[in-house]
Parts: structure tokens; C-alpha cells; sequence
């Protein structure tokens, strides 16, 4: 057992480091941004590029695929050393590089893959992800936007919603009902979309904290091509499950924007309030520094071949939370001064920016309720839940509001 | 990195989980209970033949020379079965004591420990007893309560001389120096057995003096509280494995209980739990095996999750049982009643909390 | 009785459990084994019935105290802070007493009411069975008509006090060719009748209550039925309703914030005493705030069963809190002890003993409807979101 870098690991890290102190220079200080700034894509995309020419843009993946063919243990090594600057990574680009060419790669044409997964590793193509609408969150597979046949094309209508970066993404990736006869997971396809096609109105939505990251995405008669279809007609449902399964393993929206517990210990030392919540403080620090420990094993089994389990998507689910128990926790130290908003207090907006941010966390990519269903059914084996929509053809379910 | 056991680890820890699920049985458990012995002698002698005392005894003094490591899983198989035996107090706290000590005695006292003839109490030298050694090395005063105490064969005990320098000393029990008993009073966990002693000019050995006992009970709290979250950690997967395979069992209004998402979700939250605790755990292994100085914050961190882990499970797996978990035949009891037990031996949670914030800087 | 009058009944009262109780309660109990505890026991529930505190809200025709709701709780309160043998009565004075009362015809309520107010019977409450308990409808216990009366055959299981018991009130499975709910039947019997056999079941920790009920054709006259033929599920709610708001111990026979405050004062946390740790002191923070909270709920639910209104579900709330509460502060004050928690005397009253009082805390959520239950209760009654899914309703008991 060895928790350190072996001498293969501590030779990459310091390669990181040397290569980092030459190229991202630029990003010592926070970037001059207000939070929600959607410049920040384009920063995004720019850096994306030079960690592409480093040779760092998909380092796990093989060399075939433009990858470098490190192992996943290097590609945290990576993210670990650039972490400690404040570069602008992020969904703008992750959803490309962590959700769609992922699916492109398991499920896309020779064509498709030379097309979208080279160009979006380089910072070519940003990505959305045009999953949720207003009647599928959790239930993804009851989407309505119904895609029909016309040609050589597909005439898409619809709406989806909490369509994260659309309003700075080149591509999508749509899931769409192309036969509304069949049971609803079967009726399913799935489509690549190019976002300046006419027809497609993005509509910023406001969130809790002001910022607009998410949108409503109106679909009308918007044309897609037969060749820009990933998979087959109607198997849209299995080629979404690997965006999927890319996405709970990814995300856990670690970032400098947001307080760890140490830094909620040190505030409650400051303040004289360390002693009076000692348990729990000790006990959200377990949690976090659990977590941090989880994901050193996983890497070790990742790094060893093995499958990830069903308990990976603990990563989102216990950040998620740590972060909401631990951000309140912070504001109600921080008193009155937590509740402007406007502050010039890095802290105070850190825990306010982790407060609002974990609320979102707890629902988007899998919602908590959802995660504790797969870990109860395929982790535990105990029975699915009870479901009244099998079997019955997509058309004739029961609809709520 | 490498954040893992490795495959010959694994094996020994399987073969010891084949092993202690066929003999340590619930079945056995009550038995034990029933026949009022003092710990599992039969088992405890399985454990002999199988080398465990002496698992971590360097094979110059006749032990398997294995690490730390090894250790951890079979704590952790300990805790999973809740075997009645001082194999904490012999195996993890006595033999790491005897070792950093040194000299004649405590290398004669590793090899009675290694050949299965020693079974040894050691008494928390946080607990707050003070005893003073007087001239020739003789001990007089009294001491409770203390796990084994009243049937192991020697205790390793802090004491202080006249002049209030900290002395480790070792003393064998059976001696007319010494009178023992077991605790009358009901112990919380019936598996296991508290004792007693009251010296009387008994004679002792001292195995280390001043600085050096300071240093090592230091380093045998951070040890038992990475140890004893393997024991917590074994003891709540399979409360959580036993919650599980009742609520598949099982059925209220036509349906398994495991279906209802109460009981579903209450799992989940418990496995989810466990594998924090487990990683936790690890990376108290991964410490003590380096001897990091990361190791206080690592063994509080261990030790606190293992605390709180194990009492949810085992809260849960008996709520989960329904009027049955609280009976003597459901066995949930062991279960909750160790959870309590192990939360205050080597220092409560109050205590563990404190030591882990002074780690944050 | 306006509040003038309620409050020099209540100084009375309070007199005269200060005179009387000392006798009957701490050092008085210590020490005795469960069937002298019971014998002191019903000593004490006869005097209480002598001046009028048996069973307040019960006509005294039938020696119960002829009062008021109010009386009855302000009177509770005050002898709960007297560690009394009141235990083994709970069940007997809190269900199957107010049920007799409902249900029982002039001369039986004459001949046994007075008895069981007295302490000298004791009644259990025979409903739960190895497959049924919280899904109490799918009991198995089958009634079939005998001439003027009915035979019982089958199994009880978790019956407190049967082992004492006189009389208990029983819910049968009287047919099984239609829906569980419908084909269900409730009496009352005698525990002594041919065919009733008692066993104890040992539990995790010191002296037991519960038990197996086995019975073997055992006959009960129809004039001991409660309720109509296959209407036994609407009196057995009606049963456990009343139920839920017997438990009116605050600290639900658990140690007390007040004994937490002792125990805290004692211990030390490092160098300082444990109550001025802020940790402590934000647990007992809590636990009163929460107090004060149910004692508001508990006194309107309680009005409103005295202004004749049925208990409303909020009874689960209580249960369902205090339960958990009294774990709580069990394992804290235990925290608190060290290692001196780990030796306990199992015959220390729980409400006094941390150790017994968290030992004894897990069927407190599972018995009188668990957790998950009361939780399904208050989804289900008061924020009126939908049932589970039930896969067995409208099929026939025989077809399950
Ligand atoms: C910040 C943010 C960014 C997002 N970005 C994107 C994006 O880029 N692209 C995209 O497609 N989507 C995105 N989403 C949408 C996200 O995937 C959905 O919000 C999520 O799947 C939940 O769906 P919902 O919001 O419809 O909630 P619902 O599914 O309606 O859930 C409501 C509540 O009911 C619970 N619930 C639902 N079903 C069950 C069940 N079976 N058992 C128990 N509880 C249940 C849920 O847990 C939740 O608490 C984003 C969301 C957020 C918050
Ligand atoms: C000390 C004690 C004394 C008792 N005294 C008596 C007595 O005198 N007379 C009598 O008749 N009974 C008595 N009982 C029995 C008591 O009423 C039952 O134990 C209780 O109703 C629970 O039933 P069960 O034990 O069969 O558990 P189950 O109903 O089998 O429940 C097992 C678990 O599943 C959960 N569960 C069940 N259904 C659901 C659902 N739909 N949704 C979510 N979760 C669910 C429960 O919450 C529980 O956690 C006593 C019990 C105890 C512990």
C-alpha cells in the first residue's frame, strides 16, 4: 500500500509543474471575471488548446484516439497541479471533452469520430447537453422533443431545459422521441446538433444566485441530418447511458470557488466557534477527507483495470452535500455580513457561491434520491422501484405537470 | 500511488473471513454468553494454530514477521464477527509495546505471546488511573476496569515512581501479589469481559521509563484507534449485510420492506457511510504503516468515522429488523451494544473531534 | 374546574404524591425482582385509585377519578418525576381499558373495569404476529364460529405483560376468503382459558415483557366480541389511536434534559466541566427547543380529544421525536461517562441511568408503529401526499 507517488508518478508531476510554471502563467491571479461571465468559455476554449499542444488534453486516453495513453492516476496528477491555478476549466468544455466524446468514441461512425473527437479534445468544438426538458429530469427517458424523419434529414420540435453553456456551445448532443408507439425507452434516439442550425432559440434561465448558466432551448423544425445521428434509430436510450455513466463518474465540481472544511474550520477558529461545533466540524471533515480517500482507491482500481462499481457515484453525492452542510455551516458563522451578497470578502462570497451552487449539485447529473436508488438496487440488490409506466407505449402514460 | 491491500493481503484477510464465518458463528456467540468463560478459548487456540498472535512477531522471536497491514483486515474480520477473544488488547496493543520497549523481558514476552502460551490485558493509559510503584519495582493500588484483566496473563500497564517519572510495566497476573476478578456488574457487550485486580506488592518488570513511555503510549493510541476503526468498520458491513438480506426477507403489504424507499434510501445512506469510513480507515493503514507524520490526524480521522459509522449501522440494521431486531435471537444486539463499546474505549468522540481539528491548520 | 380550581386540585395532588410516593419509588424499588416490583405496583394503583388519580378521566362509578383531560395530564407530570412500578400498566390502562369501556356491556364493565384501574388485573394486547406487525392486516390467527362463541387458533408474538395478564383484547382473522382489511373479527378473552400458552422471549438486555401467545382452540364466548363481525381492523385502529397518545413522558421513559444537565455538570470534557462545553450545551439547546415544541402540540392534540374531537395524526410527530430524542441524549450522556459507561445495572430505572435508557431506546422506534411508519402517517395524513404502492389491496386474505 502506498499512498505517495510512485517515481514514474512524482517524474510526471514534476514535468506537470515545470510545464505548467511556462504556460500557465496567466492564470496566477483569479481571473478578472464576475461569477456567470460567459467569457469564461472562451478562456476556456483557449486554454483547452494549449493543454492540447502540451500534450495534456486527454491524457488516460490511448495514443490512437489523440490521447497520450497515461494512466487515469496521471490524469489527477494533472488536474491536481492545475488546480493550483486558477485556470479556467469547467463545463464549457468538460461537457465535450468528459460527456460527448466519450459517447462519440463508444457509440459514433469512423466518420463521426474523426469529425467531432479530435476537434473537440483541441478546443475546436464546445459541447451542450440537450438531455432534460420540462416532463424528464430524473425520468430522462419520458423526453417529449419528438424528432421525425423527412428525407435525408430529421425535423426536430420541442424544448428542453437547464441546457447548461448552450448559449456558448458550437454542438449538442439532443436526445429525441423518434417513435412515441413504443415503450418509452425503446422510442428514443440520439443526434448530434449543430447549434447555429435556424430554428434553435436559446433562452437564458436566471438561477438562484442570479447567474444564468442554464438555459431553455426552444426546437423548431430544425433539421438534422441522417449522418449526424449517433447509433441506431430507436437505441438512442443505451448510447445516452453512456454520457451517462461518463457524467456521475466525472463530476464533482470540485473548483477554488468553493470552500473546503479546513477553510470552515479555520473561520470557526477565528471566530471563536471551533469548540462548540467540534463534532461536527470533525465529522463534516471525515466526510471530506473520506471522499478524498474513496477516490484514491478508485483511482487505484481504475489503474489496475478494473471496473468502476456502483458506488462511484458517491463522488457528486457526498461532495454535493459536504458542500451544502458545510457552506451553511460557514454563513451562519459569518452572521449578518453572509447575507449581502455583494461583498469584496472573497470568503463570505466563497461560502455564499458553495451554498447556492451545492443546491444545484444535489439535483443536476442525478439527483440525490436517484443516486441512493442505484446504490440501494446495484449495490445492495434490493428490488427496483415500482414502476407504472412498463411496458405501456410511450403515448398512452399518465403525464403530470 | 498504490491505495490499496495487496493480493496476498486480500487472500489473508479472505482466508480469515472463511475461517471466522464458519467457526465465530452467531450460534457460538450465545454460548459463549451462556457458559460465563472468560473469553473463547477454543477459538482463541484456533487462532494459535493459525499463527495470529504472533502474526506481527518478528520471526526471530518465532512470529510470522508480517506488518501492520496485514493487521488492519484482520481486525477487520475480528470486528465482522465479533469474536470474544483478547486479541486486540495481545495482538494489536501488546505486541507493538513489547516491541518499541525492548530488552530481555519483552523479548521473552513476544515469544510466549508468538507460541500462543500469553495472553496479555493492556490498560488504556488514558483512562485515568493512577498507581505508583514503590521500592523493588512493587506495585500496590487498583485498577478497573480493564478488558481481560481478569484473565489474561500478564498486563502491561503505565504507572509512575515516587518521584512521578512514567514507568511501562509489565506484570504477570498470576501471582500472589495480585488478586483479580471479573466485573459482576453487567457489561454493556456481553462478548466480551472486563476484570478487576487489586495489587498488593506485586511484582512487575519495568520495560521502559520516563520520555520513552510517553512517546510509546502516544503511538499505541494512534495504533488502537486505526485498528479499532478496522474492527468498527468490519463490525458495521456486516450489520449492514445482515440489515440488507432481513429486508429482502421480509414482507409488509405485499411487498419486500427493502422495496420501500425508507428502508432503501436508509441503506444506502449507510453504505455510503461505510465507504467513507473504509477509505478513512485505509488511509489510517496506509499512516501508520509508513509511520507518516500525518499519522494523529489520520488515525482521528479513521477513529471518528468508524465511531459514527458503526452506530448507524447498527442502529439501523436493528430498526430494520422491526420488533424482532430487539430480541436475544436476532442477534442485532451484539451489534448495537459493540458499537457503544468501541465508541469509548480508546477515547470518546469528544476527544477524537478535538485531536482532529488541532490537525487543521 | 376553572384554572383557580385546577390549580389547588393540582396542589392537593401534588401533596399528596409527596407524602405517598416516596414509599413506592427510587429506593423503595431498588433491588426488587420484576415480581415484587409488580406486587408494589398494583399496591400503589390501588391507592391511587382510593384517592381518586387512578385512571383520571375514568368515572369513578368504576374507581377511576371522574376528572379531566387536564387533570389527568398535569397529574402524569407530576408523577413522572417520581421514578414509580408504573410500567407494567401502561399498555393495560392506555389501550385495552378505554376500549372495554367503549365496547364492554354494563355488568362487565361493573365486574372488570374496577379490577384493572386497581392494578389488580392487568390486560394485554394481543395484535402483533410473527408476519404481521406493522402490516398489522395481514395477521393470521384464525377465529371460526363454535356454537354461541368462536375457537382461536394460532400464534402472538411481542405481547407485553402477557405473563401477568388477566385479559387481553385480541384481532383474529375470522375469514380469509375476503380482503385482508374486511375479514377481520376483535374480542376480548380471559388469559387464563384452556388452550393459552405464554412464552417469554429473551431480549437484548435485562429482565423481559415480551412474549409468545400461542393458542390452542381456544374459546371465546361471541359476548366477548368488539365490534362487528369483520369489522375488527376499524376497532383495532380505533385501538392503536388511542395508543399514540398514552406515551405522554416527555422524555419518553429516557433520562430526562434535566438529568442530562446532572450528568453534564459531573463530566469533563479536558479541563472544564462537560456542561460548559459548547458541544453539550448546543445538544441541550436542542433538546428543549424541541420539548417546548411538543408540549404545545401534545397539549392541543389533547384538548381536542377532550372537546370529544378524535386524536388527529399529529400523535405520530410526538412518538417519532421522542423516540429518537431519548437515543440521543442516552448515547451523548454515555459519550460523557467514558469508559464508566461501559458497567451498567440493568435494574437502574431508565429514566435516571443513561446506559438503560439508550439500551432500552430501539423498541421505543419499532413498537406503537416504527419509525418509517409514522413517517409514512405524517406524509400520508398531514401533508396528504399519496399511499405506497399495495399490492395487496381488494385481493382476497387467501389469495396473498
Ligand atoms: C445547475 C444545473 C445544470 C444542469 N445542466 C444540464 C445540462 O446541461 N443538460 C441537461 O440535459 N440537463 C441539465 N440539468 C438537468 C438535470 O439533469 C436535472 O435537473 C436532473 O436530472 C433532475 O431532473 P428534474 O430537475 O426534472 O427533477 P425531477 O426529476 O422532477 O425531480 C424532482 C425531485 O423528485 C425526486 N425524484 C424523482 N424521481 C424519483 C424517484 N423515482 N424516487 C425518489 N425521488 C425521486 C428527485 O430526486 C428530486 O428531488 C442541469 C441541472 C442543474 C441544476
Ligand atoms: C418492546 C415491544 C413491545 C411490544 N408490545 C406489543 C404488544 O403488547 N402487543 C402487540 O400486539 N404488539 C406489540 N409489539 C409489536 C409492535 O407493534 C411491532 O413490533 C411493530 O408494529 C412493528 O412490526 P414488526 O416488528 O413486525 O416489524 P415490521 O413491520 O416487519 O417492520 C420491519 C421494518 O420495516 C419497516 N417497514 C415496514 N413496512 C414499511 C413500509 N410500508 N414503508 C417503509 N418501511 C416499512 C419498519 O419500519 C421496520 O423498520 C411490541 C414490540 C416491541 C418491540
Amino acid at each position: 500500500m502506498d499512498f505517495n507517488d510512485s517515481p514514474e508518478e512524482a517524474a510526471f508531476r514534476q514535468e506537470v509543474k515545470t510545464w505548467l510554471a511556462e504556460n500557465a502563467q496567466a492564470y496566477r491571479e483569479p481571473l478578472p471575471l464576475g461569477p456567470g461571465d460567459i467569457r469564461i468559455a472562451e478562456m476556456g476554449r483557449e486554454w483547452q488548446k494549449i493543454k492540447a499542444r502540451g500534450g495534456y488534453a486527454a491524457i488516460s486516453w490511448p495514443t490512437e484516439a489523440g490521447g497520450r495513453g497515461a494512466t487515469p492516476i496521471e490524469e489527477v496528477i494533472f488536474a491536481e497541479e492545475e488546480n493550483r491555478y486558477h485556470v479556467p476549466v469547467g463545463p464549457f468544455v468538460g461537457i465535450g471533452v468528459g460527456l460527448a466524446v466519450p459517447t462519440i468514441r463508444a457509440h459514433g461512425t469512423p466518420e463521426q469520430i474523426e469529425q467531432f473527437a479530435h476537434p473537440t479534445l483541441m478546443g475546436d468544438i464546445l459541447w451542450c447537453q440537450l438531455f432534460s426538458e420540462p416532463a424528464a429530469g430524473s425520468d430522462l427517458a419520458a423526453v417529449r422533443t419528438r424528432a421525425q424523419r423527412d428525407g435525408d434529414d430529421w425535423v426536430v420540435n420541442g424544448q428542453k431545459v437547464w441546457t447548461s453553456w448552450a448559449h456558448t456551445a458550437d454542438w449538442g448532443i439532443l436526445l429525441a422521441r423518434t417513435d412515441p408507439e413504443q415503450v418509452k425507452h425503446k422510442g428514443l434516439t440520439f443526434f448530434l446538433l449543430d447549434m447555429r442550425t435556424p430554428g434553435i432559440d436559446v433562452r437564458p434561465i436566471r438561477s438562484i444566485s442570479g447567474e444564468s448558466e442554464f438555459n431553455e432551448v426552444f426546437l423548431t423544425d430544425v433539421r438534422i441530418p441522417d449522418r449526424c445521428r449517433l447509433g441506431e434509430v430507436g437505441a438512442g436510450w443505451g448510447v445516452a447511458m453512456t454520457t451517462l455513466m461518463n457524467e456521475r463518474a466525472n463530476s464533482t465540481g470540485e473548483s477554488l470557488l468553493l470552500p473546503d472544511v479546513s477553510s470552515l474550520v479555520r473561520l470557526a477558529r477565528e471566530r471563536g466557534l471551533a469548540e462548540k461545533n467540534q463534532r461536527e466540524l470533525a465529522a463534516l471533515y471525515a466526510r471530506e477527507q473520506g471522499l478524498k480517500y474513496f477516490q484514491a482507491r478508485q483511482l487505484t482500481a481504475l489503474s489496475r483495470g478494473e471496473q468502476l462499481g456502483p458506488m462511484s457515484v458517491i463522488s457528486k453525492l457526498v461532495f454535493a452535500n459536504v458542500l451544502q452542510d458545510g457552506s451553511a455551516m460557514g454563513l451562519d458563522m459569518l452572521g449578518l455580513e453572509a447575507a449581502f451578497l455583494a461583498t469584496e470578502d472573497h470568503r463570505v462570497t466563497r461560502f455564499q457561491y458553495g451554498y447556492q451552487w451545492a443546491a444545484a449539485l444535489r439535483i443536476a447529473g442525478g439527483a440525490d434520491e436517484i443516486l441512493k436508488n442505484q446504490i440501494a438496487e446495484r449495490e445492495l440488490g434490493l428490488p427496483g422501484e415500482i414502476r407504472a409506466d412498463k411496458g405501456v407505449p410511450f403515448s398512452q402514460l399518465p403525464v403530470g405537470r | 500511488m498504490n491505495f490499496d491491500f495487496s493480493d496476498d493481503q486480500k487472500m489473508l484477510a479472505d482466508h480469515a473471513r472463511q475461517f471466522l464465518g464458519e467457526t465465530c458463528t452467531f450460534d457460538r456467540l450465545r454460548e459463549f454468553v451462556a457458559s460465563g468463560e472468560d473469553y473463547d478459548r477454543a477459538l482463541w487456540q484456533q487462532m494459535v494454530e493459525l499463527g495470529w498472535p504472533g502474526l506481527s512477531v518478528p520471526e526471530a522471536a518465532g512470529g510470522l514477521g508480517l506488518g501492520v497491514l496485514e493487521l488492519c483486515l484482520l481486525s477487520e474480520e475480528i470486528g465482522r464477527v465479533l469474536a470474544p477473544v483478547p486479541f486486540f488488547s495481545t495482538v494489536c496493543q501488546a505486541v507493538p509495546l513489547l516491541e518499541q520497549a525492548g530488552g530481555e523481558v519483552a523479548d521473552s514476552l513476544l515469544a510466549r505471546i508468538a507460541a500462543g502460551t500469553c495472553t496479555v490485558a493492556v490498560a488504556n493509559p488514558d483512562q485515568g488511573h493512577s498507581l505508583e510503584l514503590g521500592g523493588n519495582s512493587c506495585l500496590d493500588g487498583a485498577l478497573a476496569p480493564v478488558a481481560w484483566l481478569h484473565c489474561a496473563d500478564v498486563l502491561l500497564v503505565t504507572a509512575s515512581e515516587t518521584d512521578g517519572t512514567a514507568v511501562l510495566l509489565s506484570v504477570e497476573l498470576d501471582q500472589p501479589g495480585v488478586q483479580r476478578e471479573r466485573l459482576a456488574a453487567q457489561v454493556l457487550d456481553s462478548v466480551s469481559a472486563w476484570g478487576a485486580a487489586h495489587f498488593d506488592k506485586a511484582l512487575t518488570t519495568v520495560l521502559a521509563r520516563g520520555e520513552l513511555v510517553v512517546a510509546l503510549n502516544h503511538k499505541l493510541r494512534l495504533r488502537s484507534a486505526v485498528l479499532l476503526a478496522f474492527e468498527q468498520l468490519g463490525g458495521a458491513d456486516s450489520a449492514c449485510t445482515m440489515a440488507r438480506d432481513y429486508s429482502l426477507e421480509r414482507y409488509t403489504f405485499g411487498r419486500q420492506i427493502g422495496g420501500y424507499q425508507a428502508i432503501k434510501h436508509k441503506l444506502a445512506d449507510v453504505r455510503v457511510a461505510i465507504e467513507l469510513a473504509r477509505s478513512n480507515a485505509y488511509y489510517g493503514a496506509w499512516a501508520l504503516y509508513t509511520d507518516s507524520p500525518e499519522l494523529p490526524r489520520a488515525a482521528a480521522l479513521a477513529r471518528i468515522s468508524g465511531t459514527e459509522t458503526f452506530t448507524l449501522a447498527a442502529e439501523e440494521n436493528l430498526q430494520v429488523h422491526g420488533g424482532i431486531g430487539y430480541t436475544w435471537e436476532a442477534n442485532c444486539h451484539f451489534y448495537y451494544q459493540r458499537a457503544r463499546l468501541l465508541a469509548v474505549a480508546v477515547g470518546g468522540p469528544d476527544q477524537w473531534a478535538a485531536e482532529l481539528l488541532e490537525s487543521i491548520r | 374546574m376553572n384554572p383557580q380550581e385546577l390549580n389547588d386540585w393540582l396542589a392537593t395532588a401534588r401533596n399528596w404524591l409527596q407524602e405517598q410516593a416516596p414509599d413506592y419509588s427510587g429506593k423503595a424499588r431498588q433491588g426488587l425482582t420484576m415480581d415484587e416490583d409488580l406486587a408494589l405496583g398494583r399496591r400503589w394503583q390501588a391507592l391511587k385509585s382510593d384517592a381518586g388519580y387512578a385512571c383520571i378521566t375514568l368515572p369513578r362509578q368504576y374507581d377511576g377519578g371522574g376528572g379531566t383531560e387536564m387533570q389527568k395530564i398535569l397529574f402524569e407530570a407530576e408523577e413522572k418525576t417520581w421514578d414509580l412500578p408504573n410500567t407494567y400498566f401502561g399498555i393495560s390502562l392506555g389501550m385495552p381499558v378505554p376500549m372495554l369501556l367503549r365496547y364492554g356491556s354494563e355488568a362487565v364493565k361493573d365486574e372488570l373495569l374496577p379490577k384493572a384501574i386497581r392494578g389488580e388485573h392487568i390486560w394485554c394486547q394481543l395484535f402483533s404476529e410473527p408476519a404481521a406487525g406493522s402490516d398489522l392486516a395481514a395477521l393470521t390467527l384464525k377465529a371460526t364460529r363454535d356454537g354461541d362463541g368462536w375457537r382461536l387458533n394460532g400464534q402472538k408474538l411481542w405481547t407485553s405483560w402477557a405473563q401477568y395478564s388477566d385479559w387481553g383484547i385480541i384481532v383474529t382473522r375470522s375469514d380469509p376468503t375476503v380482503p385482508k382489511h374486511a375479514g377481520l373479527t376483535y374480542f376480548y378473552l380471559d388469559m387464563k382459558s384452556e388452550g393459552v400458552e405464554v412464552r417469554t422471549i429473551r431480549k437484548l438486555a435485562g429482565e423481559s415483557e415480551i412474549n409468545e401467545v400461542f393458542f390452542n382452540n381456544v374459546y371465546v364466548p361471541d359476548s366477548q366480541r368488539m365490534g362487528e363481525v369483520g369489522g375488527g381492523f376499524k376497532v383495532a385502529i380505533e385501538t392503536l389511536m388511542v395508543e399514540r397518545y398514552a406515551v405522554s413522558d416527555e422524555a419518553c421513559g429516557g433520562i430526562s434534559a434535566e438529568r442530562f444537565i446532572d450528568i453534564a455538570a459531573r463530566a469533563r470534557i479536558g479541563s472544564r466541566p462537560a456542561l460548559e462545553d459548547g458541544e453539550v450545551r448546543r445538544l441541550l439547546a436542542d433538546t428543549l427547543v424541541e420539548r417546548q415544541g411538543l408540549r404545545s402540540i401534545h397539549r392541543r392534540a389533547m384538548e381536542a380529544i377532550a372537546a370529544g374531537h378524535e386524536p388527529g395524526p399529529e400523535g405520530a410527530i410526538r412518538k417519532l421525536l421522542i423516540a429518537k430524542r431519548r437515543l440521543l441524549l442516552g448515547a451523548a450522556a454515555m459519550d460523557l461517562m467514558g469508559p464508566d459507561a461501559l458497567l451498567y445495572d440493568s435494574s437502574a430505572a431508565q429514566s435516571n441511568d443513561p446506559v438503560n435508557a439508550w439500551i432500552e431506546a430501539p423498541p421505543i422506534r419499532i413498537a406503537g408503529g416504527t419509525d418509517e411508519i409514522l413517517r409514512n402517517t405524517i406524509a400520508e395524513k398531514v401533508l396528504r401526499l399519496p399511499q405506497d404502492h399495495r399490492p395487496d389491496k381488494g385481493v382476497p386474505f387467501n389469495q396473498l
